[in-house]
């Protein structure tokens, strides 16, 4: 177990930003923590790395307890903070220099790390540039570059692709993956859904400050009810069809607006199939018709009643 | 060192900014200071002028006619005429700095031994006409005592008197050490100079450098880093401490390459004590700054407001003596002030003994405890902020 974070509370005065928080991160696995904004993610974190005081809990990372004064621990711990932290003084290649230099004090081995962490974010050309003339996605990719310069064991990233061109994110969400083949652990926060799906191998969501579910993103689809949703593009259907369609058996509800019929279904096989059936018997004509499988946004949606990005 | 040099190339980046201060400073220094010496051996250098007097007679005696001979020797006669009117105006414009009238009688009187009061009215505070009522007293006092001592005295014989005595005069050589004038003129306008330029390299450098220091996101991931709070903030200090001192040291080459000519002597080394002095003082008030500036625009502006705001207050640019008790008094709650007041001293000194050093060294201690409550300040501050 490279982390290991139990009970954790945190409060702003009134507001309890984090509720009991517990959760392990295993060895080489990306852990996902998912959350709409507000939810805790960034503070949890911030705890995690012993930058924030916390009201209860305990926190442990390689097996030893984490302080502001571990330094055997965060010399093996690389953070990409939400916010971009760098130098505008310094250029691209100085600035991943500094980061990297705090934790590697041997100049000629810091040579060689800077020189692959910025080939590894495809900075190269953008060596000599000062930040204020990168672009937001550049940006970024430097921000990752000074984090994890040093080879860390674990690397923490706080919602590192808010605000990036898509060319950029993808750019991002490979490295982490190369970094993990790679033999690093981590720990990645985002409110993207779609981001956490692609490239965490355990995810917890979490609303205000408590873990709502933890799992494979396989797991956490399995906890809720609904099947899959269909949708169906059709010019008419009167109510009494739609009341119909509502009580075939497998039918979770039924709704129909602007021309489109959305039907979400419980679990089970053959849910499409049943659609099809009383299309064909009721004589109702449609243009496209597509399934999709339950997304993280439903198992949210399903648990708390709000979607992941209210 | 990794904080260390981070902390000396973000100082590297604003080089420009702070070398065309620099340079405009010492410009601007170079001309006045050569203006100033010129015109302090000029000063240093005597030369007798005469003031204009109205001389209102009444009676034309040989004793009267030998006083208007006496007064010639140091003044101008102008006419006027005895009107009220007239004499004030010739007064208000300054046409005559003294009128002096002599009553009827008046011989008559000085001959009987009588006391005898002169009618003057004269411009308030003029150096010129102390020197004329000394050549009337001197004049009156001998003639009083020739009569006291010689019965029957005529007028003829004893306006002879006179003219002999007050013709003895003490020849007076003035000795002036022209290039020590000069060089004291000018170290002390230069070191007094100092104030200004280095308080600006010295809170823009500074205060850049605790912006950025600043920054929470910054501050955070330094953080994470494992390096401990306190080798973190030796290697901040230290790179302040030689920003400092590397500041105060080109500052002062320059100004000694400008006084070189005229050699090194104590009052030079102990302006330059003075100046490093002033420097930590300055670096405390940059350090302060820093704390509180939230924009890096605002630094200029705010550098420009306090340099020249304490430049002109504490004399400088102006000097002291030219400025208002007022302003003086307001004035003596800044360091700039007692760093001049110390130059202003030490410039003055010939003899090096603890009482004539005495008051550049309340003057430095002073400076210090400015330095030390800037900096208290700005830990408090800091500390304030962190919280937050």
């Amino acid at each position: 177990m490279i982390v290991s974070v139990k009970n954790l509370v945190k409060r702003y005065d009134d507001i309890l930003a984090l509720d009991h928080l517990s959760l392990t991160v295993n060895d080489g696995e990306i852990f996902g923590l998912l959350g709409p904004n507000g939810s805790g993610k960034t503070t949890a974190i911030n705890c995690i790395l012993s930058l924030l005081k916390y009201d209860k809990g305990e926190i442990e990372i390689f097996g030893q307890s984490m302080r502001p004064e571990a330094y055997d621990v965060k010399r093996n711990i690389g953070v990409v903070m939400q916010n971009v932290a760098v130098y505008n003084e310094l250029t691209v290649q100085e600035n991943i220099d500094y980061f990297c230099g705090l934790y590697v004090p041997d100049k000629r081995l810091r040579k060689e790390l800077v020189t692959e962490a910025i080939d590894f974010v495809g900075l190269h050309e953008f060596s000599s540039y000062y930040p204020k003339k990168l672009s937001g996605g550049l940006l970024r990719r430097l921000n990752i570059a000074c984090g994890i310069a040093h080879k860390p064991k674990l690397i923490i990233l706080d919602e590192p692709t808010v605000a990036v061109d898509p060319q950029s994110r993808n750019k991002i969400l490979e490295g982490i993956l190369e970094l993990n083949k790679k033999g690093a652990t981590i720990i990645y926060t985002s409110h993207y859904m779609e981001e956490v799906e692609q490239i965490c191998s355990r995810i917890m969501i979490i609303d205000k400050g408590r873990a709502i579910a933890t799992g494979t993103k396989e797991e956490l689809k399995a906890m809720i009810t609904m099947g899959e949703k269909i949708t169906v593009e059709s010019q008419r259907i009167t109510e009494t069809q739609l009341n119909q369609l509502r009580r075939l058996p497998s039918i979770v509800s039924a709704d129909y607006k602007n021309k489109l019929l959305i039907i979400k279904s419980s679990k089970g096989s053959n849910n499409l199939e049943t659609v099809l059936e009383f299309f064909k018997t009721e004589n109702i004509q449609f243009g496209k018709i597509y399934s999709e499988l339950p997304t993280l946004n439903d198992v949210f949606l399903e648990i708390t009643g709000k979607q992941l990005r209210d | 060192m990794q904080v260390f040099k981070l902390c000396l190339k973000i100082l590297k980046k604003n080089i420009l900014t702070l070398l065309i201060y620099v340079i405009v400073f010492l410009g601007v220094a170079a001309i006045m200071a050569s203006s100033s010496a010129s015109e302090q051996v000029k000063d240093a250098s005597f030369k007798q002028s005469k003031a204009n007097i109205a001389l209102l007679c009444e009676e034309n005696t040989p004793l009267t006619a030998g006083l208007k001979q006496e007064l010639a020797k140091i003044a101008h006669f102008v006419e006027l005429s005895d009107k009220t009117e007239a004499l004030q105006d010739a007064l208000y414009f300054r046409t005559v700095s003294y009128i002096l009238r002599i009553p009827k009688g008046f011989s008559e009187k000085i001959m009987n031994g009588e006391q005898i009061q002169l009618q003057k009215t004269v411009i308030p505070n003029s150096f010129s006409n102390a020197y004329i009522d000394l050549t009337i007293d001197q004049y009156l006092n001998s003639a009083r005592l020739y009569v006291e001592q010689i019965e029957d005295i005529s007028q003829e014989s004893l306006v002879q008197y006179l003219k002999q005595d007050l013709a003895a005069n003490t020849a007076i050589e003035l000795k002036i050490n022209e290039k020590q004038a000069a060089h004291q003129s000018i170290s002390n306008y230069f070191f007094n100079y100092l104030a200004f330029s280095i308080l600006s390299i010295l809170i823009l450098g500074l205060s850049t450098l605790m912006l950025v220091f600043n920054n929470q996101d910054l501050q955070r991931r330094n953080a994470c880093a494992p390096l401990s709070t306190t080798n973190f903030n030796r290697q901040f200090v230290l790179a302040v401490l030689v920003f400092t001192v590397l500041s105060w040291l080109i500052m002062a080459v320059l100004c000694l390459s400008f006084t070189l000519k005229y050699g090194i002597n104590i009052n030079t080394l102990y302006l330059l004590l003075n100046s490093l002095v002033f420097a930590t003082c300055a670096a405390s008030i940059g350090y302060l700054i820093g704390n509180l500036v939230k924009s890096p625009n605002a630094i200029p502006a705010i550098s420009n407001v306090i340099t020249l705001g304490l430049s002109f207050i504490s004399g400088v640019f102006v000097p002291i003596e030219l400025l208002g008790s007022t302003v003086l008094k307001c004035a003596s709650f800044t360091p700039t002030y007692w760093f001049v007041i110390a130059n202003n001293h030490i410039a003055s000194l010939t003899n090096f003994n603890y009482t004539n050093l005495q008051p550049v060294l309340a003057s430095m201690l002073i400076q210090i405890g400015f330095a030390i409550a800037f900096f208290a300040a700005a830990l408090v501050l800091g500390k304030h902020r962190r919280l937050q």
